[in-house]
């Protein structure tokens, strides 16, 4: 038994792209669930996908530059899906547009310029590579830099969390005391940003919302407090990330949707039988008695 | 002393004025009500008295310092979803002092407890903002204005919502915090309240203000000849007195 665990668990990482891979996993697991819990609690879950899909030109780009040079295509990525950002918040505040409406107008035009970019300077192949990720090319470089924006990434919103907190509660207090709240929110998305260009090479653009989303809302079946949704999260996405991994090894699925997928479960099981809001949450209070009159 | 004054003020919103010519002076430790019909400006002149609007002529004199002034919006105007335990929204208002990043040390939350004790919610302590009822909620809004030190309080319709209890324990603190040398401006829509709280009146109504005082407007509402002559009152929605 203990050898067929090892066979199954361990030495898959005998592999030197299989140990890369996890850490990486590992990394993002950190980084990006926290920020998923933030987006979900601010009725924002959908802006990570419009984030993600807003990288894509930029990340295009750096590969038709460099070819596939994470450094690049992270750059790229960094930049297009700042631009992004910052545009549809101008466009909105300049026209009256509502800002969810301008940045699915911009994270649309970004799609079709990425995926058109992509096709001119490379194949179906790349494409596929870009929009989809793969574990295997996740090199010493690729690891260091997708662990230091990681950190970053824990750092900035350790610095951030206490006017985060604030401003998703209260944002009129936030501002009498001399903070922009524009400020904080704009760090936040940077960070969104930051986190998605980490995640493509492993999970792909579109794959990476995944682990910042997924556990965040899974969590919200397990816990009503913030420390307990973000370590949740956390741990939800450090598991299906491993899990997802090693399922991908064994049975010869891709990297991405094998880890994607197992969140997804996740998510679908606490749906059903989580301790918050579930299915058997809501049917265990219908169904409690009122119970007797407490004496006379 | 009066370290909240406004010198003929004009105020607009989406480039209509809304108040003009405003004069006057809110005396410290006074608890002024702010009334008027939806629309009147009270939420204007709010905005413009915390330095979010800028004045279209006048202006607004306040020797606030900023971390001092504290607003209180509607309770609908806060996501009260997120979770946050009443604890914790207290601490928030150690933000003056504390900022983004110093850590609470054991005398603060010995503070804190001390506040939630003041205002009957000690048991709440961690309980999260979304399961309390709109009066437990407004104690803990209040809290955090109290570990604020707040000098200037502007709050709005603070007692909407509010059960009776609550509304008793809100007024005791504000007329402790008043004592103490804040300056208060309420909202109310509530002349039982406006009575029983405030010491100035000031009402809004055709983009004008009038300063008066809780008797004369009682007198007007009463249909006594009021002391303040040709007062331009019109109430749409006319105030019972009593009505929690």
């Amino acid at each position: 038994m203990p050898a067929l665990l090892e066979a199954l668990l361990i030495a898959p990482f005998d592999y030197g792209f299989m140990r890369r891979a996890v850490i990486a996993g590992l990394a993002l697991s950190l980084a990006a669930p926290p920020l998923g819990v933030f987006l979900m609690l601010r009725g924002m879950s959908l802006i990570g996908d419009a984030m993600a899909h807003a990288i894509l030109p930029g990340v295009a780009l750096g590969f038709l530059a460099a070819g596939f040079s994470l450094p690049m295509m992270s750059l790229g990525g960094i930049l297009s899906g700042l631009l992004v950002a910052v545009l549809a918040g101008s466009v909105s505040q300049m026209t009256g547009h509502r800002e969810d409406a301008a940045m699915a107008s911009f994270f649309l035009i970004s799609l079709a310029a990425g995926v058109m970019l992509v096709s001119l300077g490379g194949s179906s192949v790349d494409l596929t590579h870009v929009l989809f990720g793969s574990i295997l090319a996740v090199d010493s470089t690729a690891l260091v830099l997708i662990a230091v924006i990681a950190s970053l990434i824990v750092l900035a919103l350790a610095v951030i969390f206490r006017a985060l907190v604030v401003e998703c509660l209260d944002p009129l207090f936030l501002r009498g005391q001399g903070v922009r709240g524009g400020v904080v929110h704009g760090i936040f998305l940077g960070l969104v940003v930051l986190n998605l260009t980490a995640g493509f090479q492993t999970l792909g653009t579109l794959m990476a919302v995944g682990l910042m989303m997924l556990p965040a809302t899974t969590a919200r079946f397990w816990s009503q407090r913030l420390e307990g949704l973000i370590t949740i999260a956390i741990a939800i996405a450090l598991v299906s990330s491993t899990a997802g991994l090693l399922l991908s090894y064994h049975l010869s699925l891709p990297s991405g949707p094998s880890i994607i997928l197992l969140a997804g479960v996740a998510y679908l099981l606490s749906a059903l039988f989580g301790r918050h809001h579930s299915l058997t949450a809501r049917w265990r209070r219908r169904a409690a008695p009122l119970g007797t009159p407490e004496r006379a | 002393m009066s370290r909240l004054q406004l010198h003929d003020l004009q105020l607009a919103r989406g480039g209509q004025t809304i108040l003009e010519h405003l004069d006057g002076r809110f005396q410290d430790g006074a608890i002024t009500a702010l009334i008027g019909a939806n629309g009147a400006g009270k939420s204007t002149l709010i905005a413009a008295i915390m330095g979010m609007l800028a004045p279209v002529a006048g202006r607004v004199a306040c020797q606030v310092p900023k971390e001092r002034r504290a607003w209180l919006p509607q309770q609908l105007a806060l996501d009260l979803g997120f979770p946050m335990s009443v604890e914790e929204l207290i601490m928030t208002g150690t933000w003056p002092s504390h900022g983004a990043l110093k850590g609470y040390g054991a005398d603060h939350y010995r503070r804190g407890r001390e506040i939630m004790a003041r205002l009957g919610i000690s048991d709440l302590a961690h309980r999260q903002l979304g399961e309390l009822s709109g009066g437990q909620r407004q104690r803990a809004l209040i809290g955090r204005t109290l570990m604020q030190e707040a000098e200037l309080l502007l709050l709005d319709e603070p007692f909407a919502n509010v059960d009776i209890e609550t509304v008793d324990v809100l007024m005791e603190v504000l007329r402790d915090m008043a004592r103490d040398g804040a300056t208060i401006i309420v909202v109310l829509h509530d002349l039982e309240q406006l009575s029983r709280l405030t010491d100035d009146v000031l009402l809004l109504a055709g983009g004008h203000g009038r300063w008066s005082s809780p008797e004369a407007l009682l007198d007007h509402q009463a249909g006594v000849v009021p002391r303040a002559p040709r007062l331009p009152l019109s109430f749409p929605e006319a105030p019972h007195a009593g009505t929690a």
